[in-house]
């Protein structure tokens, strides 16, 4: 009895083998992951749209619960969409296996006779000069100047054999066998790299390594946070260049590399031109404003240095931009919501404030508690402790006073700019198996299998000699490339070969 | 001189001279008159010149390569159209498809005029080389795709009628059959390496499309043309990403995009190789092919936000 039960245990197995070793079922997977990515590109990504997912959640809680246990956020990471692929993988494996046995098996051996070579689709018969030997010859040469293979056919001595054309199932082996390395290269990459986002003030510098990023990076599951490399990057300018016209031209950040106190290399990192240092590249990838921000209070500096801000005009560069100062030293703690117009004149008209003409820093001081306990975001203050408490705005150079010997000032205007930092070691790999997607793809799609037989028996003084043809693709245009060779056969045979 | 009204003009006068040589060439289909074919072939030529012209010029007026925006990409797409129809109908010897072939082009500048703006700079993001060599590739790609479309639409027209005709036949016996238009029985294309492959029909009756068989084959090659060339513009894009993004690929809707168009015909390849798949089946295929094309175009530039929604 259970012999019986592993049996069909087996057999059921071998039949979900077969199946997925069909064509058809190839075919199908491809089409629904084909239909997996539709739902990726419909449904918000957590990794491409946060805000979007996070909206989705405020507006339609129910829908996002169910798109989230689905796993619709995060389409290309899902279980299901991994299944879809592996199983083409296997599918895939499972195809080329058998192919690339028996294409070297077809490689290895000689063309097949054929006996009767009337009976194929293209035929012709002629009879010529000479004797048979010297027919089959002027033949050989013939066809291999046509860049067939050719051999005497075992055991026919009458007759020769000729293929052409295995470009064609070799392309399609190496098309299909590079997918196997681009998903190496994918996971390879991967699992060694990491990508971060990090900002740096004009004047101000980066050491690459776990703890400086904005947020901590996305690291592979085989980087540690202790390989990061540890070389510095200081941020000597950073300048937007304008048309006439107002649109951006160029973002550029110019750069010092060091390795410990050593100045390694200088750099300017642009849009579509990134540095790269050791392993790791920085892309330009944002940027703006970063007033130099000093509170004192009775002549005691509280807090001084640049302050990131943001805007929520990025685009259009009409709005002021944003900024908070946390002074939690103060008695009651103080906050400071700070408002940036780098061009008041060009506020006001509703133009686009592109560079700093007399900067002006409106503030709202907050007093109360910042419940610095709880979870920080460092462009919002956290207001239920707090309650407004005085206003005012200073310009570029000037100082304000507060209750309290409180003084703000606000000495100079600088910019910061964003990089996305990013390991990659597989880009390498992923992209030669692109590369060799393409080389197999070109013959596997144009390419065409034929083959040709000759025979030559004397007749008379002279011989006669059969041209047998077969085309698996391209029949048609095969048809005038076995006339061409039929001709040439012939006259070769009368005239002589062309020297 | 305005170059910009320059290229407008031309561009309003290739769609011009594309809507006559269209109606030119369905004149000739209909009633095989080789005067008006002679005519349509002129008028389409004509009307590239102008396109050129008109692609050319708009590239002055705007100081960069002439394809950084959905119009000039679609006005693009649709020269490539007629001018692949132009190499088709020489390697192919089909000549009576042009009236097709010109209004999916039509279609296209149709389109391009919607999207329209006035030339002017690129934003930095797309100030690089790669532009020429990724979207150049696209752009090829996509019309071939296009020209592939219009084919298969066209088989699966003529398909259903030499089905209906051949179970007439079958029903009431013999004659019935000279009435099929191009000479062709349904068939199975790829089936037995020996059964005569039809030849194209150079002039079929009047009124007639080519055999099933023959737009089966043009649709076919048409595609499997456009597909290495898409490949390409998809692995050319991959990299110009990484330089610019930081990463070879993202998920952005625009690459999703892309990657289901590529899947869906090389589904459509695989199809034509799979018994049973054969034919309609796989024409169906590369419909859908089409769709996420145009979807990639359309929607995904203009609706849904991504990176690439700047390339309006
Ligand atoms: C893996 C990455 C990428 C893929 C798969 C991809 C795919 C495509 C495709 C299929 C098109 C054809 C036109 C269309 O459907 O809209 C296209 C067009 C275009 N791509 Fe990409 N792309 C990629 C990366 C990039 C990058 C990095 C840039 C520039 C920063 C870029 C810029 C453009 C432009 C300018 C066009 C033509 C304009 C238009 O679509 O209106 N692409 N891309």
């Amino acid at each position: 009895m259970q012999t019986r039960a592993g049996e069909t245990r087996y057999q059921s197995l071998m039949s979900v083998w077969r199946t997925l070793r069909s064509m058809r079922m190839a075919l199908i997977l491809l089409l629904v992951v084909g239909l997996a990515s539709v739902a990726g590109s419909l449904v918000p990504q957590f990794a491409n749209s946060p805000q979007r997912v996070a909206a989705m959640y405020r507006d339609r809680p129910l829908l996002a619960r169910v798109y989230e246990a689905a796993g619709l956020f995060d389409v290309y990471g899902s279980w299901w969409f991994t299944l879809a692929y592996v199983l083409l993988l296997v599918s895939l494996a499972s195809c080329l296996v058998p192919r690339t046995r028996g294409l070297i098996r077809s490689l290895r051996q000689r063309p097949q006779p054929a006996r009767d070579l009337e009976g194929l689709r293209h035929f012709a018969t002629a009879t010529v000069p000479g004797r048979p030997e010297d027919a089959l010859e002027r033949a050989r040469r013939l066809f291999r100047r046509r860049w067939y293979r050719v051999s005497r056919a075992d055991g026919d001595d009458q007759g020769l054999a000729a293929e052409k054309g295995s470009a064609r199932e070799v392309g399609s082996l190496l098309f299909h066998s590079a997918f196997f390395l681009l998903l190496v290269g994918v996971v390879y990459g991967k699992g060694f790299g990491f990508t971060g986002q990090v900002t740096v003030v004009e004047g101000g510098a980066f050491t690459e390594a776990h703890a400086n990023y904005d947020v901590p990076p996305a690291e592979g599951r085989f980087y540690s946070e202790n390989m990061h490399r540890g070389f510095q990057v200081r941020v000597l300018d950073f300048e937007v260049r304008y048309r006439r016209s107002g649109l951006p031209r160029d973002f550029v950040s110019r750069v010092e590399v060091r390795e410990g106190a050593r100045i390694v290399r200088t750099a300017e990192i642009r849009v579509n031109q990134p540095l790269e240092h050791d392993g790791v590249k920085m892309y330009q990838s944002g940027y703006g404003w970063a007033p130099l921000i000093e509170v004192r209070q009775d002549g005691r500096l509280l807090a001084g240095g640049p302050v990131v801000f943001v805007t929520d005009g990025s685009q259009d560069q009409r709005k002021a931009w944003r900024g908070v100062v946390k002074l939690p030293s103060v008695r009651p703690q103080v906050g400071l919501e700070l408002r940036l117009l780098p061009d008041p004149q060009a506020f006001v008209l509703g133009a686009p404030m592109l560079e700093a003409r007399s900067p002006f820093l409106g503030f709202t001081a907050y007093r109360g508690d910042l419940r610095l306990t709880a979870a920080q975001n460092v462009f919002t203050l956290d207001k239920r402790g707090l309650r407004e408490w005085e206003e005012g705005g200073i310009g570029i150079g000037q100082r304000a006073q507060l209750p309290g010997g409180l003084e703000i000032s606000f000495p100079e205007l600088r910019q910061y700019t964003q990089f996305r930092v990013a390991r990659d070691p597989g880009t390498g790999i992923v992209l030669a198996a692109a590369l060799l997607v393409l080389a197999g793809l070109i013959p596997a799609l144009f390419s065409s299998r034929r083959k040709l037989w000759v025979r030559a028996m004397p007749e008379g003084d002279g011989t006669l000699v059969q041209l047998g043809g077969v085309a698996l693709q391209r029949k048609a245009a095969f048809e005038d490339e076995f006339q061409a060779v039929a001709r040439e056969l012939v006259e070769v045979a009368r005239v002589g070969e062309p020297r | 001189m305005n170059l910009t009204r320059v290229s407008n003009f031309a561009f309003g006068l290739a769609l011009l001279l594309y809507v006559v040589a269209m109606a030119a060439y369905f004149h000739h289909l209909a009633f095989r008159r080789s005067r008006v074919r002679i005519a349509a072939v002129a008028l389409t030529y004509a009307g590239v010149l102008a396109h050129l012209a008109s692609v050319i010029t708009r590239g002055f007026a705007a100081g960069r390569v002439p394809w950084g925006n959905m119009y000039e990409y679609s006005s693009i797409v649709g020269l490539l159209v007629v001018a692949g129809y132009l190499v088709v109908e020489r390697v192919s010897k089909v000549r009576s498809l042009g009236g097709f072939a010109l209004g999916a082009a039509v279609l296209a500048m149709a389109g391009a005029t919607m999207v329209y703006v006035t030339p002017g700079p690129l934003v930095p993001a797309l100030n690089s080389y790669w532009i020429r060599i990724h979207v150049v590739a696209a752009m090829t790609g996509s019309s071939l795709f296009i020209l592939g479309f219009v084919f298969t639409l066209l088989y699966l027209v003529r398909d259903r009628k030499e089905r209906r005709e051949a179970a007439r036949a079958v029903a009431e016996p013999a004659p019935a059959l000279a009435a099929v238009g191009g000479g062709g029985l349904p068939h199975d294309l790829a089936a037995s390496p020996d059964e005569p492959e039809p030849r194209p029909d150079p002039e079929p009756r009047p009124g007639w499309l080519p055999a099933a068989a023959v737009l089966d084959r043009l649709a076919y090659r048409t595609i499997a043309f456009g597909f290495p060339i898409w490949t390409f513009a998809v692995i050319a894009g991959a990299i110009w990403a990484e330089q610019a993004w930081g990463r070879y690929w993202g998920w952005d809707p625009k690459e999703v995009w892309s990657f289901i168009t590529w899947v869906v015909f090389a589904a459509y390849l695989h199809a034509r190789a799979t018994v049973g798949w054969r034919g309609r089946r796989a024409a169906v295929i590369a419909v859908v092919g089409f769709a996420a094309l145009a979807f990639n175009l359309y929607a995904v530039n203009l609706v849904i936000p991504g990176l690439h929604s700047y390339a309006k």
